[in-house]
């Protein structure tokens, strides 16, 4: 049973979300007959699963939940605020009972009691449903020793239109004891006239059996409507139904054999009612006529392929460096297919480890209402581009950050209704979450229409806690940008739900673990629009291998925009580490100096112009080897304080290439030489 | 010859218990996620049973039983259907649709063979 309840888990999960979106949906629109019973059937579902997985509790719940729908949909009572947000606690406290281990914490306990009892109470308000409850049957006590029946049973005609089979029937019957049928045919039809699906026999059985009158009962449960039954305790010992005597004293019943014309003509009439004449297709048809749909596939599994991509990617390279040594032509034919073959491998199983955005959206459209609720503010939450496409890695790790960004507009940037509508915006604040695609990249836009941030207040913040000096010249940019240094916190009263400064430094770190940006915009008493950029990807990207002494480094191609090629000499005698290129200035990093590489310094060095944002800076580097499929493996814990590489990978031969992290490295240059940033 | 029964239930996992219960017992089990898809299967297949949930998205329960009945190839074929114990209003409305017999959830592998048993051999 065991690997079914893991089924029933995810199940429930499923099933949960669903009620979650259905119930704030219906929040807004009350009346909505098809969402009320679209809820009612989801909890219906996930009562009877949960009773047979073994979570009676939630089962119970459950239960008591449906009612209140039930009666909602009967309209018998109205929808009242009381009961959306009852249910809301509810999918949350059900939440909770799924975790098996929690179901016995003292809170959630409280938490079960409590809900309960306002459920019941709201039930309890409607009394016609008392009556509804079933009533417990009592079983006879004739149980436990021998009684002999009579059974006097007459079905109706058509008995056997609803696919019953009263030979089964009588065979369960005579199971429970000892006894025999007979079958009377006075009804029976000459054979011209005879329906075949039509059952004109009735029959008298007598049975000795220690099983209760109720047992027997149950034997006709299912044509319980379909015949007249008279059950008569004729004798309370079985012996006088053994002795030839109660034969003679049952006579006036006609004695047929089992295998008689009768029975015969019946089952045949049966057969034919229950089973098609010309049914006689293989169940091969079946498989090919299914539908192509949609798969459920754990994500250990995806993960497990995911590396094993990458492990063939890495071997593949290997292959090509390989071939291209041997100088053998079939051989580097072969290579090179592989590579293609390898690569589209590696675009189709991202493509299936690519969840939208949208899987997101209820966790977030709750949060807007919950705190709306509490911080007595109306906002409309909006998503846009709900389906596009991110790594569900990335997905997973992003909730998180999103969530701790709308609390903040929930509670510094949305201002109370009667504030807005001073300053002239409508009462109702808005949040609306954008998401689109944008080249190897994904943006996500935050934005809301609240108060914005005031750089002023920032850099007073700023300074009063020592972050910056008085005398830094900051853009509005980087005043932004300093709400994300550890222990910021512009919240002037420390709330429950954020201002305690350990918000927005770990949303910019969990999004610079994903290897993606944040960049803050935002205009005073207008709003705020908070951007996160991020790879598609976490684990291969198309990257440019270059080289640098003997050391080789890869840049991701997504930030490369340009190549040139430059006599050192150029590099020797600049002025203020600027460089021209096509005309244009351009700042640079000599990457020989920063990475303290100062032997054999080759006569014409490469540039790479890459860009950043709004950002563009050269890269200098000895050589360019080629494009390569880079698989991004961690640095360990040793380096991981080295900003400027985000990643390593294995080449070919088995080597190790650094991969630079290009936003890093154009933040870092543009502090040391602030002035020269060049910004386009 | 084992019997064929279908299935119909949008819950995956009722599906799964259902399925692998009456596969140990002997039968060819084909499932549906609701009463169209079951009606898919329903094309000249030797069908010995159908077993179906009430409450499903698309075609309901109700409305499978009725388009099983008054199909020409099927009409005789059993149908148990799977309720809870509150609902005897259903139950009464899947009868007079034509259903031969109910299984009351929560059930367990006993209690799903005997209905089966009642009515397929």
């Amino acid at each position: 049973m065991d690997l079914f309840k893991v089924k029933f888990l995810n199940e429930a999960a499923d099933l949960i979300n669903n009620l979650e979106e259905s119930v704030l949906s219906l929040e807004n629109n009350r009346e909505d007959g098809a969402l009320i019973e679209q809820i009612f059937r989801v909890m219906h579902t996930f009562k009877g699963n949960s009773n047979m997985f073994g979570f009676d509790k939630i089962g119970e719940f459950t239960h008591h939940l449906e009612t209140i729908y039930d009666l909602v949909r009967a309209k018998k009572i109205l929808l009242s605020q009381e009961i959306v947000n009852i249910t809301l606690f509810s999918v949350d406290h059900i939440k909770n009972l799924l975790k098996e281990d929690k179901e016995q914490n003292g809170e959630v306990l409280a938490m079960h009691t409590h809900l309960l009892s306002a459920i019941k109470e709201i039930i309890g308000k409607f009394d016609e449903n008392k009556i509804e409850h079933t009533v417990t049957n009592l079983t006879d006590l004739t149980g436990g020793k021998m009684n002999t029946f009579h059974i006097s049973f007459q079905p109706n005609k058509d008995i056997l239109i609803r696919g019953n089979n009263i030979f089964y029937l009588l065979d369960d019957l005579l199971a429970l004891g000892e006894g025999k049928a007979f079958p009377k045919i006075g009804n029976l039809p000459g054979a011209h006239e005879a329906d075949f699906t039509s059952c004109y026999l009735e029959w008298d059985i007598f049975l000795a059996t220690s099983e209760s009158e109720s047992t027997i009962k149950e034997v006709f449960m299912f044509v319980e409507g379909e015949c007249e039954l008279k059950i008569t305790c004729i004798s309370k010992d079985c012996n006088s139904f053994k002795e030839d005597k109660f034969f003679k004293e049952a006579s006036g019943f006609t004695l047929f054999s089992n295998n008689s014309v009768v029975e015969n003509l019946l089952k045949q009439a049966n057969e034919k009612a229950s089973m098609p004449a010309d049914a006689k297709l293989s169940s091969k048809t079946v498989l090919s006529n299914k539908e192509a749909s949609n798969i459920k596939v754990s994500s250990d599994k995806l993960d497990e392929l995911m590396s094993l991509v990458s492990e063939l990617v890495t071997t593949q390279a290997r292959l090509s460096q390989f071939s291209e040594e041997s100088k053998n032509t079939e051989l580097n034919v072969i290579a090179e297919n592989i590579e293609k073959i390898s690569r589209r491998l590696r675009d189709n199983t991202f493509n299936i480890c690519l969840v939208p955005i949208g899987s997101m959206h209820t966790r977030f459209k709750r949060l807007v209402r919950d705190l709306g609720n509490e911080l007595n503010k109306e906002v409309n939450f909006k998503v846009e581009g709900a389906e596009t496409e991110l790594d569900k890695t990335i997905v997973e790790n992003l909730t998180d950050p999103l969530l701790h960004i709308i609390r903040n507009s929930m509670d510094h940037g949305i201002e109370k209704a009667e504030d807005r509508i001073k300053s002239g915006k409508p009462a109702n604040g808005s949040i609306l979450l954008r998401a689109y695609n944008s080249g190897a990249n994904v943006h996500i836009e935050i934005i809301d229409d609240g108060a914005g941030l005031d750089p002023e207040k920032i850099k007073h913040k700023a300074l009063e806690k020592s972050l910056i000096n008085e005398e830094d010249k900051l853009s509005k940019k980087e005043i932004f940008d300093l709400i994300f240094l550890p222990g910021f916190s512009t919240a002037e009263t420390v709330t429950g739900i954020s201002g305690r400064g350990v918000g927005m430094d770990v949303v910019s770190r969990n999004i610079k673990d994903l290897r993606g940006d944040i960049v803050v915009e935002s205009t005073l008493g207008e709003g705020t629009k908070i951007t996160i950029i991020l790879p598609l990807t976490l684990s291969i990207i198309d990257g440019l291998l270059v080289k640098i002494e003997h050391t080789h480094f890869i840049i991701p191609l997504s930030a490369v925009e340009k190549c040139y090629e430059v006599k050192h000499e150029v590099f020797e005698n600049n002025f203020k580490e600027l460089i021209i290129l096509d005309g244009e200035q351009y700042p640079y990093l000599y990457l020989r100096d920063e990475f303290n590489l100062k032997n054999n310094t080759p006569t014409i060095e490469q540039v790479i112009v890459v860009k950043n944002n709004d950002k563009q800076i050269g890269i200098s580097v000895d050589s360019i080897v080629g494009e390569y499929q880079a698989v991004l493996k961690p640095l360990g814990k040793l380096y991981r304080s080295v900003q400027t590489i985000s990643g390593a990978t294995i080449l070919g031969d088995g080597s190790v290439a650094l991969v630079m992290d290009i936003n890093q490295m154009i933040k870092q240059h543009s502090i040391q030489y602030k002035e020269l940033a060049y910004e386009k | 010859m084992k019997k064929t029964i279908l299935i119909a239930d949008d819950s995956e996992s009722v599906r799964e218990v259902v399925s692998f219960t009456l596969e140990n017992a002997g039968y060819n089990v084909l499932s549906s996620v609701d009463g169209e898809d079951a009606m898919k299967h329903l094309n000249g297949l030797d069908i010995h049973l159908v077993v179906t949930d009430l409450h499903m998205p698309k075609m309901d329960g109700i409305s499978l039983i009725r388009e099983i009945r008054s199909s020409e190839h099927y009409k005789g074929v059993p149908i148990l259907f799977l309720t809870t114990e509150s609902q005897n209003s259903k139950k009464e409305e899947a009868k007079i649709a034509g259903a031969t017999g109910w299984i009351v959830k929560p059930f367990m592998a006993d209690k799903l063979l005997s209905a089966v048993q009642k009515v397929i051999r």
